[in-house]
């Protein structure tokens, strides 16, 4: 066993009892008794202490004798206090002797309080003795003669009243005694009390011996509140103790550094998205109609370019310009199909209206900015791009969220690879294992799909949508091969994961929010 | 786009043979509605109405009853059947002659009559449901189509289509009880106040009248009550429709008229007369044909789809999706059916291809090509600033970047100054989202002055874009992204910012200095630029009391601001 961890473990219990040992002799045994009365430990404490320490072998069990020892009991108690029922009886009849007064056993419980079986015992000892006489009429008359008995129950009362003593330290006749008047089954109203008492007694073993060595170098430490550099630098907290502490208490707050919680959850779709293969793009908070609408084939007469659908932007109104060839090869796309092999949309095309400035509605305009820049081939790009939309503010309407998308460009791009991309996607970003392919529309692509995905948590939900941009998007732009654009709809899946119930909520302004909400992602 | 109401029972009829209902789940629907890109929104079991909501807003043919279930119709028997009404029709065709002068107003009309179907509640509901979403949403609010129908038998051939004087002609128009000229019907009508505008300054209006001069209708606001108020039990129905774009007049006529032929209507076409030049020529019998034949080699759609198909399936396929087809050796001859006109491009037949066999039928297949992922250099700066912020004990936030001009430009005593100039917005919605933020702080003062008992210090920080007016620019302004943090507690000091804004820099291996400037928003003699390789990237400082007071926040705050796009454009 090693000495120093069973010595840190002690118990305060322990400690009591062992620093007794250290206080006597080297191999001193000692008695319950003696250690009872030098640690002054009640004695279900210490018999505790003592189980445990020999549990830990720090303490032998020298020897073990069985003693009775004689106690008084509550009743004999009270006989210190009035005399045992012996010497009441004894006096009284004394008293009656010497007066002439007649003394029946009734008077003696009438007057004298005592309970009719004491009187009836004592009065019996007492005739046998002959020290008492009962004459006619059932009078008692004192012999004047000395009742052993009587003097030998006043001896007892008085020893046992200092301290109880073991059966042993009495002459033969007064253990008779002591076994007449001792509490027996039937008979409870007894002034002694004979208890088998087991005494045994202790020595240390030899890691005992060197706990004692160790404790003896703590026992004279000086205890301390915080261990302090000064106390580092000269070693002294070598002497030192420390005070414990209630480690149980709650600790005061403090407040974290932290990431924002959808920040954090925005940050675990950028890692994914970054170890699938796909390059971050950035684009600008304000664009052209033109890259925002009209690069992505939405014609200029398209709903969703209605004036209560997208922010304007005051003043300047209008870019100066947008870059060549893409303007006039866009124009060209809209009106009669241009290069890309389309009928366009038929409608004359106004370039004035392109160039209106708007606050981005669609992280799309971020890919078709992406597309006209010569991206890589085969490549993959995405945007987590802040978008505006001219919708009233409720719990599921932002005037000002996230768009999570991107494009996929290669050779080996078709609708069956736009699948596998999305089923990736479904894996990867949502944990799920089931999807479901639903055609859908979106004015920029070609096939277009919507991916459905049975979410962990949330059950069947929409993800996102994608599809093959149209060639009236990518050749103007100079892409000659395929190209995914694809879209995640990740709202949802945040607010769950943040444990919001209204939209505005990611964007909170209360602190006390924002410090408390712990993500699940 | 559009979300409609239909009857079950009535999508069910249609599907079905005459008199033999096909009955359906759901269930069952939804999965025939991926067909049309239609998703069931609402069902009442106890009405039996449904509402479905349809995507595709280049097809107005399935914003209907009668277009979905014909599409389905198709679908599920293999091939359609070709409508009669195209065919050359004999005998003399009942005239609508167009008077001179339309073709500067409202140019194109098409029209026919449909006879034999008596009219239903739930067929008369869907008629003026497809004629409100389609003049709505695919006629642009009726500006550039819109619909009339009329009862048939009170009206005498040839109808004419002229231009009336606003004041001259009288008659009660629907939900009216006495004649109103074409002029009170636009300053009182409730339909003249809302579609008025599209006749802004024409001295003459449209009018559509029979043969006895009695007016049918002023296109595009309202009908005759007497002939254009159409009546559940009527069998005898005159459509028509004017516009501004020759083909989508045709298409919408053409839709209006399958959709009758669906329910049992024979359908009477009717020659419009025109005085002037239409891109389907000066005679033009309606319904009308109007798609073209097109080729497409079979190796676009199986490059497109990734998988080998053959002109048989691809034939079989597009015929159970309504198109006409006839196959050549490596490519198919396809056709639109009339009451669509959508085909811009070959991958517009692709679609309908993968739709048709259904988008199960293609195997996902992982893009095999290898490419590598990375963080924009902007992304991997701000990224390292917030893990460097975090690391100073600084809670992260996120604002909404469309603000108000009282928060990024009034509360920071800005108003007047070279900080004050911002991105606005031109069709204001509410006045709390009317510009883009400019700068940073005010972002984060929002959520102090929303935060006062959240226990202290408040140690915040945000890192996004802003929107840097910049007439020089091609947009008008630069999208630039920063990092701005804030402290707030009592005794909240300018040496506490300091040392987190010297940490911060340290860490990103900037060497700075600050130089003294003059800043309303901050305390005077507490503020200075932060200058790196003589660049000035930022602010730091102790905010003026009285931008405190305006936000209402009672504690000492001190901020910095750096502009990480002009630091990371620092060698």
């Amino acid at each position: 066993m090693n000495t120093t961890s069973s010595c840190d473990n002690l118990h305060p219990l322990e400690i009591a009892v062992l620093g007794v040992f250290g206080a006597h002799p080297a191999g001193a045994a000692l008695t319950t008794e003696q250690l009872a009365e030098a640690t002054k430990l009640e004695s279900s404490q210490l018999s505790m202490a003592i189980e445990w320490l020999l549990a830990k072998q720090l303490l032998v069990v020298t020897s073990e004798t069985v003693t009775s020892i004689v106690s008084l009991t509550a009743v004999g108690k009270t006989y210190v206090e009035r005399s045992s029922p012996l010497d009441r009886v004894l006096s009284a009849a004394r008293e009656a002797s010497s007066t002439g007064k007649r003394l029946t056993i009734a008077d003696l419980q009438t007057k004298e309080g005592l309970e009719p079986s004491d009187v009836s015992r004592a009065v019996g000892r007492l005739k046998k003795e002959g020290a008492l006489l009962v004459v006619q009429g059932g009078c008692l008359e004192s012999t004047g003669r000395p009742s052993p008995s009587a003097e030998a129950m006043r001896a007892l009362l008085r020893e046992l009243h200092e301290a109880p003593r073991p059966m042993e330290s009495f002459p033969e006749v007064r253990r008779a005694l002591i076994h007449d008047y001792a509490v027996k089954r039937g008979s409870a109203r007894e002034p002694f009390r004979i208890e088998e008492r087991a005494t045994r007694s202790y020595m240390l073993s030899q890691t005992g011996a060197a706990a004692v060595h160790a404790l003896a170098g703590q026992a004279k430490a000086e205890e301390v509140a915080q261990l302090s550099p000064d106390l580092l630098k000269d070693g002294s907290w070598r002497t030192k103790r420390f005070r414990k502490y209630t480690i149980s208490l709650r600790p005061p707050r403090i407040a974290a550094g932290k990431k924002h919680p959808y920040r954090e959850f925005l940050d675990a779709v950028k890692l994914k998205l970054v170890s699938m293969g796909f390059q971050e793009m950035r684009g600008s908070l304000v664009e052209t109609e033109f890259w925002n609408m009209d690069a992505l084939f939405m014609p200029q007469f398209h709903p969703a370019r209605d004036i209560h659908d997208v922010y304007f932007v005051k003043e300047p109104a209008r870019a100066s310009a947008v870059a060549e060839p893409f303007f006039s090869r866009v124009a060209a796309t809209h009106e009669h199909g241009g290069i890309t092999g389309s009928t366009g949309w038929g409608y004359r095309f106004d370039p004035e209206r392109a160039k209106r400035l708007v606050l981005r509605s669609q992280g799309t305009a971020v890919s078709a900015r992406t597309l006209a820049l010569s991206p890589s081939v085969p490549g993959k790009y995405f945007s987590i791009a802040r978008c505006f939309r001219y919708d009233q503010v409720d719990a599921t309407h932002a005037t000002d969220f996230f768009q999570v998308e991107g494009i996929v460009l290669g050779e080996d791009i078709n609708f069956r690879t736009l699948l596998g991309l999305l089923n990736l996607f479904a894996r990867e970003v949502a944990q799920a294992k089931e999807v479901k392919f639903v055609p859908a529309y979106f004015p920029f692509t070609e096939p277009s799909v919507e991916l459905h995905v049975r979410h962990p948590r949330l059950g069947w939900m929409e993800l996102g949508g994608a599809g093959l941009f149209r060639p009236e998007v990518t050749q103007p732009l100079g892409v000659t091969v395929p190209v995914i654009a694809w879209g995640l709809g990740l709202d949802r899946m945040a607010m769950v994961a943040l444990g919001v119930h209204d939209i505005r909520e990611l964007f909170t302004d209360n602190l006390d929010l924002i410090r408390t909400t712990r993500g699940a992602f | 786009m559009p979300t409609i109401s239909i009857f079950k029972s009535d999508l069910e009829s249609l599907l079905g043979a005459p008199g033999e209902p096909r009955t359906a789940s759901i269930d069952e629907l939804q999965e025939w509605l991926t067909l049309v890109k239609g998703e069931v929104k609402g069902y009442q079991a106890d009405t039996g109405e449904l509402r479905v909501e349809l995507q595709d807003s280049n097809r107005p043919d399935l914003w209907c009853c009668e277009g979905i279930a014909r599409q389905i119709r198709i679908k599920l028997g293999g091939t359609a059947k070709p409508y009669p009404f195209l065919s050359k029709q004999p005998g003399r065709l009942p005239q609508l002659i167009v008077a001179s002068g339309l073709d500067r107003v409202r140019p194109y009309v098409a029209a026919c009559a449909a006879t034999g179907y008596r009219v239903t509640e739930q067929g008369l509901t869907q008629l003026i449901q497809t004629q409100e979403k389609l003049a709505d949403i695919f006629g642009h609010k009726r500006k550039t189509v819109s619909i009339g129908i009329y009862r048939l038998q009170k009206i005498r051939f040839p109808v004419t289509y002229e231009l009336a004087n606003p004041d001259d002609m009288r008659f009660t128009p629907l939900g009216m009880e006495t004649p109103m000229t074409l002029s009170e019907i636009l300053m009182v009508h409730p339909k003249g106040l809302e579609y008025g505008s599209i006749l802004a300054g024409q001295s003459r209006l449209p009018l559509l009248r029979d043969a006895d001069h009695r007016p049918l209708s002023f296109p595009p606001i309202i009908n005759s009550r007497e002939i254009g108020e159409v009546l559940v039990g009527d069998d005898e129905l005159f459509v028509e429709v004017t516009g501004t774009d020759a083909a989508m007049v045709v298409l919408t006529l053409n839709i209006f008229a399958a959709n009758l032929a669906d329910r049992g209507a024979a359908i009477q076409p009717i020659a419009v007369r025109y005085p002037y030049e239409t891109p389907f020529g000066k005679r033009v019998v309606t319904p009308r044909d109007i798609g073209r034949p097109r080729a497409i080699h079979i190796e676009t759609i199986e490059r497109a789809l990734g998988q080998e198909l053959g002109t048989t399936v691809v034939k079989e396929a597009l015929e159970a999706y309504g198109y006409h087809v006839s196959t050549g050796k490596k490519s198919v001859t396809v056709k639109l059916p009339p009451y669509r006109q959508d085909l811009m491009h070959a991958m517009d037949v692709v679609e309908d291809v993968a739709m048709s066999l259904g988008y199960g039928a293609f195997s996902p297949e992982m893009p095999s090509q290898f490419t590598v992922g990375g963080l924009s250099r902007i992304e991997h700066l701000s990224d390292r600033a917030r893990e460097l912020m975090v690391g100073l004990g600084f809670q992260e936030i996120i604002s909404n970047i469309l603000g108000s001009p009282d928060h990024y430009r009034d509360a920071m005593r800005l108003e007047g100054t070279e900080w004050g100039t911002m991105v606005e917005v031109r069709n204001v919605m509410s006045s709390n989202f009317s510009c883009l933020r400019q700068w940073m702080i005010p972002s984060l003062l929002r959520v102090e002055a929303a935060s006062a008992r959240s226990f202290y210090p408040h140690r915040l920080f945000e890192a996004g874009e802003v929107a840097i007016f910049d007439s020089a620019h091609e947009v008008g302004s630069r999208t630039e992204t920063v990092l701005g943090a804030v402290i707030a507690h009592a005794a909240a000091h300018f040496s506490e910012i300091h040392s987190c804004l010297d940490a911060c820099l340290y860490y990103l291996g900037k060497t700075y200095g600050l130089e003294p400037i003059p800043h309303p928003s901050f305390l005077d003699g507490r503020v200075g630029t932060i200058v790196v390789s003589g660049t000035p990237i930022g602010l730091i400082g102790e905010i003026h009391p009285e931008v405190l007071e305006r936000w209402q926040i009672a504690m000492p705050v001190v901020a910095f601001e750096v502009n990480l796009s002009r630091l990371e454009q620092l060698v």
